[in-house]
């Protein structure tokens, strides 16, 4: 587990050609770990059918959507595995 | 479409509104549930073949509909149909 809760990430801008569960609206974006989820497989392995699928942390990623859109007062908290975060 | 502008908030249904608006709808859930169960495929097998449908179906599909959308990509796929 890279992360702990409460530490400021930022979501890699990569496009993949494949699935992935990382939204555009957060990509290049930084967020504040809320908690860590536990070890899960990698969407974008599993939706290919590459078997074993990279096991990672997931955590829980609480935006302010004024980040994010411009407008809000509202934050919007997202799934994230690891590989899709660097440290700021 | 979460996120994404121009096509106005999500609807979130009462509590108590019935799972499905019709009963092709419960079949299509119950389809996807045995193959995932039987390990023919998986959740994020599902969510692919939801966004490789082409746009224009998937922008004209109901929820059910990309779901039904994505089960015949994949049998297809998998030499199953």
């Amino acid at each position: 587990m890279r992360y702990a809760a409460g530490a400021t990430v930022r979501v890699r801008a990569a496009d993949p050609e494949h699935h992935t569960r990382v939204p555009r609206y957060v990509r290049g974006h930084t967020g504040e770990v809320v908690a860590a989820l536990g070890s899960w497989p990698l969407p974008d392995d599993s939706a290919r059918g590459i078997a074993p699928p990279r096991i990672e942390t997931c955590y829980a990623v609480r935006f302010y959507a004024a980040d994010l859109w411009g407008s809000g007062d509202h934050t919007v908290t997202v799934d994230l595995w690891e590989s899709y975060l660097d440290r700021p | 479409m979460g996120g994404q502008a121009g096509f106005g908030p999500v609807p979130v249904g009462e509590d108590g509104e019935p799972a499905f608006a019709a009963d092709w709808e419960a079949r299509v859930y119950a389809l996807a549930t045995m193959l995932r169960r039987r390990g023919v495929v998986n959740s994020d097998e599902l969510r692919d073949a939801i966004e490789r449908l082409p746009p224009q179906q998937y922008l004209a599909a109901s929820y059910y509909e990309r779901w039904l959308g994505a089960l015949e990509t994949l049998v297809t796929e998998k030499g199953l149909a």
